[in-house]
């Protein structure tokens, strides 16, 4: 097997050190605000206000990747949070009942707060409810509406998304007993949009071919868009990002050769973060990953204009995959399967994540049918390696890249 | 069995071929929904046959699994398979509501795949605000519209508060019911709640008030179980669809009785009711948010419904019955326990449910929870003598 790793981007050294000045951030910096990461509009509130954001989703992730989640899970299950429950919330609430002897990146401290959307996962709001019960802090909730005809979203449903973030931003400042600057919120969606547009341009760089980047080096540059988003930190982290990405297609470097290069695959659903040399399996083949639906269609959708923060928040809140499901980016994906020159499509049927899995056996059969590209549907989820099994994974990948030639 | 009683279980036991046949005779369109957060009574007023979704229990899952894993709750995979099976038949379209995920996002699969001529999806709010109020009512607005141009029949308030007035009298004529059922010699058995409930679903409101009326107007000559010896140990059932009619058996068969449901198919059906001071709209929206189900309620919230529903009934234990992947319930479950058994101090028991599971291992955990009860009752009795 060849490894690629020499030939991985530099910025992926950038974003280790921002995630750990991030990390570090929140066992330290207070008033500490636990944060939902789904198109949340008060990420950028947060920033703006002076409260340090922390994410359990993005911690949940970084357990998987350093292989503690599945001595959480195992501690939220004793707590009776049964394994049907989505991995990264019993990752939390087992990590919160855990005895705190060396957790991964330190930890994240306790919140003061909690800020919530309910443009995720339906079952989030039980999550956070649980943790408002747990910590008794207060929390502020942006209650959106699902978006499940985005074609013809009536016009209340943003008018109700600003009515929801302005009664936030009101809870907040009460919390602080002070009030946001205005040109303070204007500047975090100032940075939240240059982010965004600098990752809307490097998903465009990933039509090159060979891809400048893999899979695992976007969901890298996902903790910039999501965790850093509002900041200026984060949009020059971001433009660098783009740049360096910028080179590497001028000089047509990407993580395989031209030559190496032999299938452009899609991933859907959540990577297994904690089996990402699982990526390196595929590139060791010859097979790359430009795009997936989890970096394309979540985050980074929504330009915001500054000169109107609410309007541009509001629409934040109600855009993105997670906020209108898979089903309904199933021509989006059709059209990307073209435009990034895809060959065939590896799904991952997520178990503990509802969200992103009703609706992919649909996507499965219309990409293979409209598409005449191979399938393969890996059963997985996304935290819980417990679930995994690699021996199965490999045999059926093994399989679908013999078919693939 | 009171020949109400029986009329009641017939209809729930045919399901959807009762509504075959009610269909032919009355000529209405009908729409189904999920759970008791969407307001029935605007389909009632376009004159529509309003129609709460549960699948039947029988036939093993087929189809379904060609649009949904098997990780996502057995219901909703058994009510997708039979909807492509044409058990459902009878349906002109259906209305899905923002609930639990499987339930959420089947919306776009149902539409792609739709077999029927009408679907819409309505956002139920999740916090109790002016503004989320506001915004429900919009969606209310919205989809009354819809139902509107679906039959071409402009519903104005009048047929709504039409409506709004039959089914409040379903709703009281249901609690009434179960403050009956409260009683320490109830007339009404675990299975007769279980198809007072859910024939309502099935049929028109009007006739189901009816047949609800000749019940209670017979009560008090109905005669009473005969006090058992030992007394039933009372218990709380809680979970989101308990639809098992053999769980129910098995509680009865182990000596206990559930006079009240904490479920979607149970009191939180017809623990709301709508105002007839306000719009109709508003109305609707002000009560059909405060719908217990756990999807769209905080857990302080569920636990003092369910400590009121404890007290009313006089429940000495609860029985959380929650299908395996429900995620909703499974979330609220740990906290509710630890808060039952802390501040009500009574015991709790979790069985996992799903569709067609085997009732065996249940049986067993059932007994001995409910024969605990009753010892730590007796010995309490004991004590209490000899004080």
């Amino acid at each position: 097997m060849k490894s690629v790793e020499h030939k991985r981007p530099a910025f992926n050294r950038d974003i280790a050190l921002a995630m750990k000045q991030h990390y570090s951030n929140t066992r330290r910096v207070r008033p500490l605000a636990y944060t939902l990461m789904s198109s949340n509009p008060l990420i950028e509130v947060a920033y703006a206000a002076g409260i340090q954001p922390a994410f359990p989703e993005n911690y949940a992730c970084v357990c998987a990747a350093r292989h503690a989640s599945p001595r959480y899970c195992a501690k939220a299950e004793a707590y009776q949070y049964g394994q049907d429950i989505c991995s990264y919330c019993r990752n939390n609430l087992g990590y919160t009942h855990a005895e705190k002897d060396d957790p991964p990146n330190g930890g994240i401290g306790d919140p003061d707060l909690f800020l919530i959307t309910s443009s995720a996962c339906s079952h989030y709001f039980k999550w956070w409810d649980t943790l408002r019960e747990i910590h008794e802090k207060p929390m502020v909730f942006v209650n959106t509406p699902r978006v499940m005809d985005p074609l013809n979203m009536p016009d209340y449903y943003v008018d109700f998304a600003k009515k929801e973030i302005r009664a936030a931003i009101g809870q907040i400042e009460e919390f602080l007993g002070t009030d946001i600057s205005p040109e303070k919120l204007a500047h975090a969606v100032y940075q939240s949009d240059r982010t965004v547009a600098f990752w809307q341009r490097l998903l465009e760089l990933q039509k090159t071919v060979p891809a400048p980047l893999g899979l695992s080096d976007l969901s890298n540059a996902l903790f910039v868009l999501i965790v850093m988003a509002g900041t200026k930190e984060g949009a020059d982290l971001m433009e660098k990002i783009y740049h360096e990405t910028s080179v590497r297609v001028a000089e047509g470097r990407g993580i395989l050769g031209r030559d190496e290069e032999k299938h452009r695959l899609l991933w859907l659903n959540i990577p297994f973060w904690y089996n990402l040399k699982l990526l390196g399996v595929f590139e060791s083949r010859g097979c790359i990953f430009p795009i997936s639906d989890y970096c394309q269609y979540i985050w980074g959708v929504t330009r915001m204009d500054n000169n109107d923060p609410l309007e541009g928040l509001a629409r934040k809140s109600l855009e993105g995959e997670l906020n209108t499901s898979l089903d309904d980016h199933i021509e989006k994906l059709i059209e990307d399967i073209s435009a990034y020159g895809i060959d065939g499509v590896v799904a991952h049927s997520n178990r503990s994540c509802r969200v992103l899995s009703v609706g992919l056996p649909d996507a499965a059969n219309i990409i293979r049918k409209e598409m005449n590209i191979p399938v393969l549907v890996l059963e997985g989820d996304h935290a819980d390696e417990r679930v995994y099994s690699e021996a199965e994974t490999l045999m059926r990948i093994d399989t679908f890249l013999e078919m693939l030639g | 069995m009171h020949p109400v009683l029986k009329e009641m279980a017939d209809v729930v036991q045919k399901g959807p071929g009762f509504l075959k046949t009610l269909k032919a005779r009355n000529k209405k369109k009908m729409i189904g929904y999920f759970f008791p957060v969407f307001p029935g009574e605007i389909l009632h007023a376009a004159g529509i046959h309003p129609v709460q979704l549960y699948p039947s229990l029988g036939d093993p899952i087929t189809l379904a699994d060609d649009h949904l894993q098997t990780f996502l709750c057995g219901y909703v995979r058994a009510q997708w398979d039979q909807v492509l099976k044409g058990v459902h038949g009878y349906l002109d379209g259906v209305i899905l509501p923002r609930s639990c995920e499987a339930v959420t996002f089947l919306y776009q699969t149902w539409r792609r795949h739709n077999p029927f001529d009408f679907i819409d999806h309505i956002n139920i709010p999740w916090k109790k605000t002016p503004d989320t109020l506001w915004f429900f009512r919009k969606e209310l607005e919205r989809v009354k519209e819809n139902v509107g141009s679906f039959v071409n029949r402009e519903i104005t308030g009048d047929v709504l508060r039409d409506a709004i007035t039959i089914f409040n009298k379903n709703r009281a004529l249901l609690r009434e019911a179960f403050k009956l059922a409260k009683n320490p010699e109830s007339p009404f058995s675990n299975l007769d709640g279980f198809h007072m409930v859910m024939s309502g679903f099935f049929l028109d409101k009007t006739t189901h008030n009816e047949l609800l009326e000749e019940l209670l107007n017979g009560a008090p000559h109905l005669k009473g179980f005969p006090a058992a010896d030992p007394p039933q140990v009372r218990l709380l059932l809680s979970g989101g669809c308990v639809l098992d009619t053999r769980l129910l058996e098995t509680i009865t068969g182990a000596g206990a009785v559930a006079p009240v449901y904490d479920c979607n198919n149970g009191q939180r059906s017809f623990c709301t009711d709508v105002s007839m001071e306000k719009d109709p709209l508003e109305a609707l929206a002000a009560a059909y948010a405060r719908t217990p189900c756990g999807f769209n309620t905080a857990i302080e919230d569920r636990f003092s419904y369910i400590k009121d529903l404890v007290s009313q009934s006089r429940a000495k234990g609860v029985l959380f019955a929650i299908n395996r992947n429900c995620e909703t319930e499974k979330f609220d479950y740990p906290l509710l326990d630890q808060k039952i058994r802390k501040e009500l101090g009574i015991p709790t028991i979790l069985i996992e449910t799903d569709y067609l599971c085997a009732m065996g291992p249940l049986r067993t955990r059932i007994e001995a929870f409910v024969e605990m009860i009753r010892d730590n009752h007796q010995v309490e009795e004991n004590q209490n003598e000899k004080r």
